[in-house]
C-alpha cells in the first residue's frame, strides 16, 4: 500500500512534470512569442535607422534620435564589429556568440545588451533591450518554480498527512482495547477538529465502558449476596428439613449462580475488551476435571499445552458438557487432539444431534430451535462457547462426523492470545 | 478458647446468617456494616481474623485490606460477588490470606477460615508449605491431608503420591512419570500398583469415591489432580 502523504506528493509532482511539459510544448508550437519579439525588434530598429551605407554622421543622427531617452550609453557596429556611431561611451565589440539573429545581453563585463540587426549591424545598449536566451530563460524559470513547488510542499504535504497518520494509530490503539488513547490535537484545520472529535468519542466509550464494567461488578455482586444468604440458609435449616428439599435447593442455587456467571459473562466478553489472563494450560488435564463433573462423560486424547485464559476454557469445556447433558444422550464422548499447532477439542453424544440447517443457528445468543421442545439452560451457553474461542484466536462450529452425526469443534491456537 | 472474627459485610441478613452459622461452629462474632465502624472495632479491639466484603457502601474492601495490613498481621478472608480473576490476586497481593467467592459453600468458608487460623498459630512460613485446593488442605509441613478440616488416613506413599498430583494440579501425570516422581524418597513394596494407591487416596478424600473430582483418571494418559475444586 502506497501511504498517503506518497500519494498526495507523487500527484503534486507529477502535474508539476505534466504542466512543465505542456508550457513547454505550447511554446514550442506558438513559435516562442518572446523569441519573436527579439527578432522583430531587430527588424523594427534596422528600418528606423538609416542603411548600412549611409555615411557616418547620418546613422550618428539617426542613433541619437533611437537614444533618445533610454538613460544609457548605444553604440552601432557595423558587420565586422566597427563601431561606427555611438551616443555616451562606447560600448565593447559584440563577441562572437551563437545568437541566430536574436538579442542576446552580456553580464559579464558590463551591463550591455546586442541587437543583431537583419543586415549584419549590430546595436549595442547599456541597458537591456530584447529577452536574451528566452527559450532557456523560460524553460529555467518553468523548472525552478516546479522545483520550488516541489521542495516546499514536501514537508506540508508530510505535515498534513503525518497528523493523519497519528490520528489513525490512535483510532488502531482504541480499536485494539486501549480505552485511554487519546491523539494530540494539532493546528486549527480539518484534521485537528478530526482529531478533537476522536478524543470526544474515545472518552465517551471509556465512560460507557467503565460504567459498564461497574454495572457488571455491581450487578454481579447484588445478584450473589443473596445466592449466599439462601445457601447459607440451607446449611443452617440442617436437622428439621429433609435431605431431598435440601438437595433440590442446592441444585436451583447452583443453577442460578450459574445463570447469573453466564449472563455477566457474556455481557463482558462483549463490552469488555481487556487482554486475557492467559497462562499454560494442559487441554487434556481441563477437559478431564470438568468431565469428571458429569456423569457419563468419557475422554479420550493426547496431552495438548495451550497458553489460555483457564477460567474461560472451563466455562467453555462445561457449557460444552451442559449442552449434551441437557439436549442429548448420554454418554457424551470428548476428545481432546493436536492438529497443525491448534488444539482440537470435539464433543459428541448418543442424542439425535444437530440437524445440518442448525449448524450456525446454535451458537447465536437465545436461539431456540423450531420445535422449541426444552427450553432448559440460558440460551447463552453455545454463543458463550464461540465467544470464548473466537477471544482466543480459534473457533468454535458444528460440523457432520465420518458416521453422520453431528458433534461440536472447538479449535485453539498453540500460543492464543487476544 | 474462643476465637473472635471480624465479620465486615453491609448485607444486614448474611451477616446474621453468617454470624450464627460460625456462632454454631464455636466463634465469637462481632459484625461492622461499614468500613469506617470495622476500623473502629479494629481500634478497640483484638481480633483473630477477619472475614471482609470486597464491596462496601462507604469503601472499596481492597482499600480497607490494605489499611488492616498496615496495623496489623490479623488474617484476612476476602468475600466477593465479583469472582474476577483479578480482583483475587490485587486482594491476595495487598495482604489477604484467602478468597473466596459468593455464593460460597459455608462449609468451605469454615474449612479455610479454619485454615487461615491455624496458619497464624503456626507462622506464616508453615503457611507457604500448605496447599488449598477448595476444602481440600494438604499440609507438607505435617504431612497431613485434611477435608474441611478433618484429617485424612493415608500413607506416607499415598501422601507423597498425593502431593505429587497436588505440585502439579492441572496436568495430566502418565503413571512412569508419577513412579518417577515418588520413587526418589521411598522404598515402599512396587508390586502394588499405583492405581491401588489411587484408589485408596480417593477413598480418604474423594466426597464420593466412585465418581471422583479431585484425582481424575484420564484413559490413556494417566492421573490429573483437579485445580479447580469445590
Amino acid at each position: 500500500m502506497l501511504r498517503l502523504y506518497l500519494r498526495f506528493y507523487l500527484a503534486l509532482v507529477a502535474s508539476l512534470v505534466l504542466f512543465v511539459l505542456a508550457t513547454v510544448t505550447l511554446w514550442h508550437f506558438t513559435g516562442g512569442p518572446m523569441e519573436q519579439t527579439g527578432i522583430t525588434l531587430g527588424r523594427l530598429v534596422q528600418n528606423v535607422l538609416p542603411p548600412a551605407d549611409s555615411p557616418a554622421a547620418e546613422q550618428q543622427e539617426a542613433l541619437r534620435r533611437l537614444a533618445t531617452g533610454l538613460h544609457g550609453d548605444v553604440t552601432l557596429f557595423d558587420q565586422e564589429g566597427m563601431p561606427i556611431a555611438a551616443i555616451g561611451r562606447s560600448l565593447h565589440t559584440p563577441p562572437d556568440v551563437h545568437h541566430e539573429g536574436m538579442p542576446f545581453t552580456l553580464w559579464s563585463r558590463e551591463h550591455a545588451s546586442y541587437v543583431h540587426l537583419a543586415d549584419g549591424r549590430w546595436l549595442a545598449a547599456s541597458v537591456p533591450i530584447g529577452y536574451s536566451h528566452p527559450r532557456f530563460m523560460f524553460h529555467a524559470a518553468l523548472a525552478l518554480l516546479a522545483l520550488a513547488i516541489g521542495i516546499a510542499a514536501y514537508p506540508i504535504v508530510r505535515q498534513i498527512t503525518g497528523r493523519l497518520e497519528r490520528l489513525q494509530r490512535g483510532v488502531e490503539s482504541l480499536g485494539a482495547g486501549h480505552l485511554t488513547a487519546r491523539v494530540a490535537v494539532e493546528g486549527r484545520d480539518e484534521v485537528a477538529r478530526l482529531a478533537e472529535s476522536f478524543n470526544r468519542a474515545a472518552g465517551q466509550i471509556e465512560q460507557l465502558v467503565q460504567g459498564h464494567k461497574t454495572l457488571l461488578a455491581n450487578a454481579s455482586h447484588e445478584l450473589r449476596t443473596p445466592l449466599a444468604r439462601i445457601r447459607l440458609a440451607v446449611e443452617l435449616m440442617k436437622a428439621s428439613a429433609d435431605a431431598k428439599l435440601k438437595l433440590g435447593l442446592e441444585q436451583d442455587i447452583a443453577e442460578l449462580d450459574w445463570l447469573v456467571d453466564e449472563i455477566l459473562l457474556a455481557s463482558r466478553l462483549d463490552a469488555v475488551t481487556d487482554a486475557l489472563a492467559t497462562e499454560e494450560l494442559d487441554v487434556l488435564a481441563l477437559a478431564a476435571e470438568e468431565c469428571a463433573r458429569y456423569d457419563g462423560a468419557q475422554l479420550e486424547g493426547k496431552v495438548v499445552n495451550i497458553r489460555g485464559d483457564a477460567r474461560l476454557l472451563r466455562r467453555l469445556l462445561r457449557n460444552l458438557l451442559e449442552n449434551a447433558r441437557r439436549h442429548g444422550a448420554p454418554p457424551t464422548q470428548v476428545r481432546v487432539a493436536r492438529d497443525a499447532g491448534n488444539a482440537t477439542i470435539t464433543v459428541w453424544d448418543d442424542g439425535p444431534g444437530v440437524p445440518q440447517a442448525e449448524f450456525e443457528n446454535v451458537f447465536r445468543p437465545f436461539y431456540r430451535p423450531g420445535d422449541a421442545r426444552d427450553r432448559a439452560g440460558t440460551g447463552l451457553g453455545l454463543a458463550l462457547v464461540r465467544q470464548i474461542a473466537h477471544r482466543h484466536g480459534g473457533d468454535a462450529r458444528c460440523t457432520v462426523m465420518a458416521d453422520g452425526r453431528s458433534c461440536f469443534v472447538v479449535t485453539l491456537p498453540a500460543g492464543a492470545s487476544s | 478458647m474462643v476465637e473472635r472474627i471480624l465479620l465486615v459485610e453491609d448485607d444486614p441478613r448474611l451477616a446474621e446468617m453468617l454470624s450464627e452459622y460460625l456462632g454454631q461452629a464455636g466463634f465469637h462474632i462481632t459484625v461492622a456494616a461499614l468500613g469506617a465502624a470495622a476500623l473502629e472495632r479494629l481500634s478497640g479491639a483484638q481480633f483473630d481474623a477477619i472475614v471482609l466484603d470486597l464491596m462496601l457502601p462507604d469503601m472499596d474492601g481492597l482499600d480497607l485490606c490494605r489499611e488492616v495490613r498496615a496495623k496489623s498481621d490479623t488474617p484476612v478472608l476476602m468475600l466477593t460477588g465479583r469472582g474476577d480473576a483479578v480482583d483475587r490476586i490485587v486482594g491476595l497481593e495487598l495482604g489477604a490470606d484467602d478468597y473466596l467467592p459468593k455464593p460460597f459453600q459455608p462449609r468451605e468458608l469454615l474449612a479455610r477460615l479454619r485454615a487461615i487460623l491455624r496458619r497464624r498459630v503456626r507462622g506464616r512460613i508453615a503457611a507457604e508449605q500448605s496447599l488449598h485446593f477448595g476444602r481440600l488442605e494438604i499440609d507438607t509441613a505435617a504431612r497431613a491431608v485434611r477435608l474441611d478440616g478433618v484429617q485424612c488416613d493415608l500413607t506416607g506413599y499415598q501422601f507423597d503420591l498425593l502431593l505429587a498430583l497436588a505440585e502439579k494440579a492441572g496436568r495430566v501425570l502418565s503413571r512412569d512419570l508419577l513412579m518417577d516422581l515418588v520413587k526418589g524418597e521411598h522404598l515402599e513394596a512396587f508390586d502394588r500398583s499405583i492405581d491401588v494407591h489411587m484408589s485408596r487416596i480417593r477413598a480418604a478424600i474423594e466426597d464420593d469415591p466412585k465418581k471422583p473430582r479431585r484425582v481424575i483418571t484420564v484413559r490413556g494418559a494417566g492421573y490429573v489432580f483437579a485445580k479447580a475444586q469445590d
